[in-house]
């Protein structure tokens, strides 16, 4: 018989990680689907669960002026985070397509990590800013960042007696960003292809450029090497080096067929986004 | 057994089931209001939503467990309000319900719209019903009807 | 855009905000049993043999050795086994059932049940044909004589799933004295009653149906429930407890009918002057493992062939194909949504290809009052459609942005379909194999009753059957009832499909009210029952697919307007303008709801919805995977409904449900054709599809 722990405080949820693994729900927008069993039944859970989701103490979305970036708790809802002056606009322009509303009221950012989908949105967003999760424990906190958390398709170093408590966004300065998402329809789909990518221009020389695509491998695609070949070099020499940056970008991605799409069609809308995303710079 | 507690349609229920459950199957098995539909069983098409804390939710993929300590209001409780009144009138003047098996979940979406953004734009509208999937309407007559709802309802939300 | 003066209040409206209406799935009865189906798990061979664990008590398997008299479920074409006995066609194909009192023990059974398959390869390609049908109009060898030009292409339709929002679901149960009653998600109560009665071998009085509340059906309904009563009933006869069996999204989307997929061939004979002297025609079906009503489906495709069009010469062939995939059936449309987008983009391309404007092109081959029909039958009445076109184009400012969009580099295109939809049965359906009958009741009171079958599935036919009623013995609309259909009350005014419940029953209540008006007589019980006749005027040859196929015809004319980006191949829907001829509109609100939402799903068939299979095996199988629009996908749409009475319907009314389906498709294809300044041959016209033709010149 499984257990179901609602725990009153973080401590309580630490001690219960602690003394055996569990599965850790939040939203549970993603786990109440994954494991769902014949309506009218309870989901197939074969761990026991922890249910975080009404932690006031993980509910927040506080700028942290010293080290310049915004934190946010693992049971913040992503409607709430989308709302949130300090967050990142890319952040929030992505999470307002994400589901639907009610998705968004009950899913988390915590959440969508944890489930480590090729497919997740947010994900995209949380590369290109390096962002870091905080992990937690009865033994303290690990913070890595978040390409060093994912680890494959829905996997995450994560070890039994930890959960996500904190992720933290580095604040960046840019004078533009891009978000596509290309999906089924307007609202409510899956991504067949995502990217983001965003720069920023002084005096006619790009200083930070960053861009990554979603969808499109087992994780999001970012290649940190490409982008410092292209820092603090003038506009026009960066899209003179197009042929380049598609190539590069081509190898990054391994696109696959599915009952949503098809290879060619991801790689080659993938090809003409970066392209229009680099021609666009200004 | 865990004992969850929370009040539902303005009454405070205390119940002793798995937390794991779904709240549509708590909903329409244990309170009999059925008035909350199963649509799809993934969080697609929006049947099942209904208000928790006020917001609409998918109650398909929401568990009994983090009902604790919230308020939850099913299309049975709205049905006792004004507001609820203004858009069912609204959605008959219009148009806005053909079979009927959308339209208590596009209601409660309304309703969370609604209170949230009480004179929403063409568009808004369209984002806060994104979650409600309709098969006979094509939305427009629904849409519409929303629009009446805040028109008629000036000052209620 | 609809006169609220010319729309009644619907009698179901407060039932359905509030939630009370019960739909099946809500209706709960004493010591209900529940049952779940187990499906063969490949699309072709034989059961060899199976093993079922020692159920325990009051658990029990439901299979062919129950079936007590007939183990195929009576349709157009009878040839569904309830359950398969040995052979298995399709996977999903039911084998048998497990009941009893709980979910999860039922699930436990189920996975501990071993079935040994000799699996054969299964035939996916059209080659298998089991109908033929064809027609010839005038003498297509001798016009091909004079042609100067021949122009052949091929286009294909894919799947198309009904979607409604309520999955399928039946409940059974005894009444004393053993008979059978099934309430369930469903479109025509009789065509259930006849199954059950013929698979159990029982007497009419001994089965009975009752329609609930029905959230959609589109045709999905109307003859896949027919199978899950039959499996029920044998059931509830063996275990004597009532049974319920709702189906999730999954499994309903796996195994339910849907719409046939299709490859047609058109070729045309060309003069000199750019008219189309003659059509030849292939039409292929893709009927999935069994033809049910497959065969009608196909007429009404073939009698499509010419749209709105007239076009002397025919040669119009046409088959039905099995293969080892689930059956298709029944969906809004019928056959001609496959037909109507086939011929309305070949009209394009025939223009194109010979270098005129198509608009003209296809206005000059406009049907007039008066012309043949397809199949040499007389367009009677009033034709109306240069004064649709037009208006069309005026709202939709059609010629200007055609000539803007055509300028390159601009990913912007409009596209515009002229379509009609014959109302009622095919040919001699209607006398031959419905004889509908309606039943008015006057109680003491005066309160009239009409105890029919037709069934409000969303599509206003509680409301508008009684408000015809009302205004015909002219009294107030609360004067007249019209409960849920009960197949113990109500006689057989038919199925509730092919847009014949206001033409047909409508007009058979008009004509009992009147009948009842008549010989009204205060206080006294009256009852009055009317039968259909077929005007005298219809005369239809079915194997030689000659005369009039239909009654009467309603009309429309649809526009679409698209942007297409250029990086990521998306369609977005920029506006959509539409036309209709229906004879008169009973309840205005209703009509401009059947159009909006008609559009809406014909319009998501041409460029959205999209469902393959892979040997068999369905690839989108749930609402994330096979996509409906939301109401973020939907423009702004305008409608105008146009008067032109029918004198055999109620108030003039023709039918409605199909028409405004039909024409969403080919316009909005053409406008895709428009932006991408490619020919579009297939639909759904996907991103991928539209990268394809964008990127294979």
């Amino acid at each position: 018989m499984v257990k179901h722990i609602i725990p009153n405080n973080l401590q309580e949820a630490l001690n219960t990680l602690n003394a055996g693994p569990c599965h850790i729900m939040a939203g549970g927008t993603d786990l109440m689907i994954q494991k769902r069993n014949t309506a009218g039944t309870p989901p197939k859970f074969m761990k026991d669960v922890l249910y975080i989701a009404n932690l006031e103490e993980l509910n927040y979305v506080k700028k942290d002026g010293k080290r310049n970036c915004v934190l946010i708790g693992a049971s913040s809802k992503l409607e709430d985070i989308s709302h949130h002056p300090d967050v990142p606009n890319l952040l929030k322009d992505i999470i307002r397509e994400i589901g639907s509303p009610g998705i968004r009221h009950s899913a988390t950012l915590a959440g969508n990590i944890a489930n480590a989908s090729p497919a997740g949105d947010s994900l995209v967003a949380l590369y290109l800013y390096d962002a870091e999760v905080v992990l937690s424990s009865v033994n303290g906190e690990r913070v890595l960042p978040i390409s060093k958390f994912i680890t494959g398709v829905r996997r995450i170093d994560l070890r039994t007696n930890e959960l996500i408590k904190e992720i933290i966004i580095p604040l960046l300065p840019v004078t533009k960003y891009k978000w596509v998402k290309v999906g089924g329809r307007r609202a409510d789909s899956i991504s067949k292809v995502s990217f983001a990518g965003l720069y920023l221009v002084n005096f006619g020389l790009v200083s930070d450029i960053r861009f990554a695509f979603g969808s499109v491998s087992a994780m999001v695609a970012r290649s940190v090497e490409l982008e410092n070949s292209l820092k603090n070099r003038p506009i026009e020499q960066i899209i003179a080096d197009l042929p380049r940056i598609l190539d590069e970008s081509n190898k990054l991605i391994a696109p696959i067929d599915d009952q949503r799409s098809n290879k060619v069609y991801r790689r080659k809308v993938a090809t003409n986004i970066i392209e229009s995303f680099i021609n666009g710079i200004q | 057994m865990n004992k969850i507690k929370f009040n539902l349609n303005g009454q405070d229920v205390s119940v002793e089931l798995d937390p794991s459950l779904r709240l549509l199957d708590v909903l329409r098995d244990h309170f009999q209001l059925t008035g909350t539909k199963e649509g799809c069983g993934e969080g697609e098409c929006g049947a099942c939503s209904v208000l928790i804390n006020g917001r609409v939710v998918n109650s398909c993929c929401f568990p009994l467990a983090n009902a604790n300590g919230k308020k939850i209001l099913t299309i049975e409780g709205l049905a006792k309000t004004k507001r609820y009144q203004i858009l069912k009138d609204a959605f008959h003047i219009e148009g806005g319900s053909q079979c009927g098996i959308c339209t208590p979940g596009m209601i409660m979406a309304a309703e969370s719209l609604l209170s949230m953004n009480p004179h929403p734009s063409d568009e808004e509208i369209r984002i806060g019903l994104s979650g409600n999937l309709c098969r006979c309407t094509g939305y427009n007559m629904i849409i519409k009807a929303v629009q009446k709802a805040a028109e008629l309802g000036a000052g209620l939300w | 855009m609809f006169d609220p003066n010319k729309s009644t209040p619907k009698v179901d409206h407060e039932e359905k905000c509030s939630g009370e209406a019960k739909y099946v799935a809500d209706i709960i009865l004493n010591n209900t049993l529940f049952a779940k189906t187990v499906r063969s798990s490949i699309a072709k061979g034989k059961i060899v043999s199976f093993s079922i664990p020692e159920l325990p008590n009051g658990y029990y398997v439901v299979d062919h050795r129950d079936v007590v008299k007939e183990n195929y479920v009576k349709m157009v074409f009878t040839d569904w086994p309830v359950f398969t006995s040995e052979r298995v066609n399709y996977i999903g194909e039911p084998i048998m059932l497990i009941v009893g009192p709980d979910k999860l023990v039922i699930d436990e059974i189920i996975s501990q049940i071993k079935i040994t398959y000799e699996e054969e390869e299964g035939v996916f390609d059209l080659v298998n044909s089991v109908a033929h049908k064809s027609f010839k109009k005038g003498d297509f060898e001798e016009a091909s004589k004079r042609a100067v030009r021949t122009i052949k292409e091929t286009f294909e339709t894919g799947y198309q799933e009904q979607a409604y929002i309520e999955p399928q679901g039946m409940l059974a149960y005894l009444e004393e004295g053993g008979k059978v009653t099934l309430i369930g998600s469903m479109q025509c109560p009789y065509y259930i009653k006849n199954a059950v009665i013929n698979t159990l071998g029982y007497p009419e009085d001994k089965v009975r149906v009752i329609q609930p509340a029905v959230g959609g059906a589109f045709g999905g309904k109307e003859e896949f429930p027919s199978t899950t009563a039959c499996q029920l009933a044998t059931a509830v006869v063996k275990i004597k407890q009532p049974i319920k069996m709702i189906f999730e999204r999954e499994e309903d989307m796996l195994v339910t009918t849907k719409r046939h997929p299709s490859s047609i061939t058109l070729e045309a004979k060309i003069d000199e002057n750019n008219k189309v002297l003659g059509i030849k025609a292939e039409v292929g079906l893709d009927a999935g493992a069994y033809i049910g009503l497959s065969a009608v489906v196909l007429s009404r495709a073939m009698l499509a062939v010419t749209d709105a069009y007239t076009i002397d010469n025919l040669d119009v062939s046409g088959n039905v194909y099995v293969t080892n995939t689930v059956p298709t059936g029944a969906f809004r449309g019928f056959g001609s949504p496959q037909m109507i987008f086939a011929i309305e983009m070949f009209m394009t391309h025939l223009a194109k290809d010979l270098g005129v404007d198509p608009f003209a092109f296809r206005l000059n081959h406009l049907v007039k009052q008066g012309d043949l029909t397809s199949t040499s039958g007389f367009f009677r009445d009033p034709i109306i459609m240069k004064d649709m076109i037009k208006k069309a184009v005026a709202m939709s400012d059609y010629h200007k942005k055609i000539k803007e969009y055509s300028k390159p580099g601009v990913y912007k295109g409009i596209g515009m379909s002229w379509f009609l939809h014959g109302c009622g049965f095919t040919g001699d359906g209607e006398s031959t194999h419905i004889k509908s009958r309606v039943r008015l009741v006057k109680d003491e009171q005066d309160i009239v009753y009409l105890y029919i079958a037709a069934v409000d599935m969303g599509q206003g036919a509680k409301t508008s059957l009684k408000r015809v009623v009302a205004m015909v013995l002219d009294v107030p609309n609360e004067q007249v009832v019209f409960d849920y259909p009960d197949t113990d009350f109500a006689p057989d005014s038919g199925p509730t499909v092919a847009s014949r419940t206001m033409m047909i029953v409508g007009g058979l209540l008009a004509r009992a009210a009147q009948k009842l008006k008549d010989s009204w007589q205060k206080g006294q019980y009256q009852e009055i029952i009317e039968q259909y006749k077929q005007p005298d005027y219809i005369e239809w040859d079915e194997s030689k697919l000659q005369g009039d196929a239909y009654p009467s015809y309603s009309w429309g004319v649809n526009v679409v307007e698209v942007e297409v980006s250029p990086i990521t191949y998306e369609v977005q829907l920029k506006g959509i303008w539409s036309v209709y001829d229906i004879g008169k509109a009973i309840d205005e609100r209703m009509v401009i709801g059947q159009a909006d939402g008609g559009i809406t799903q014909g319009v998501a068939y041409g460029y959205l919805e999209n469902m393959r299979h892979e040997k068999g095996k369905l690839r989108q199988k749930n609402l994330t995977d096979y996509i409906i629009p939301t109401s973020m996908d939907m423009p702004p749409m305008e409608t105008v409904i146009m008067d032109n009475p029918f004198l055999y319907g109620p108030y003039g009314a023709k039918g409605v449900g199909e028409l405004t389906f039909v024409g969403g498709a080919p316009a909005v294809a053409l406008a895709i054709e428009d932006a991408i300044k490619r020919k579009v041959n297939r639909i759904p016209a996907t991103p991928e599809y539209i990268m394809e033709l964008i990127n294979n010149e």
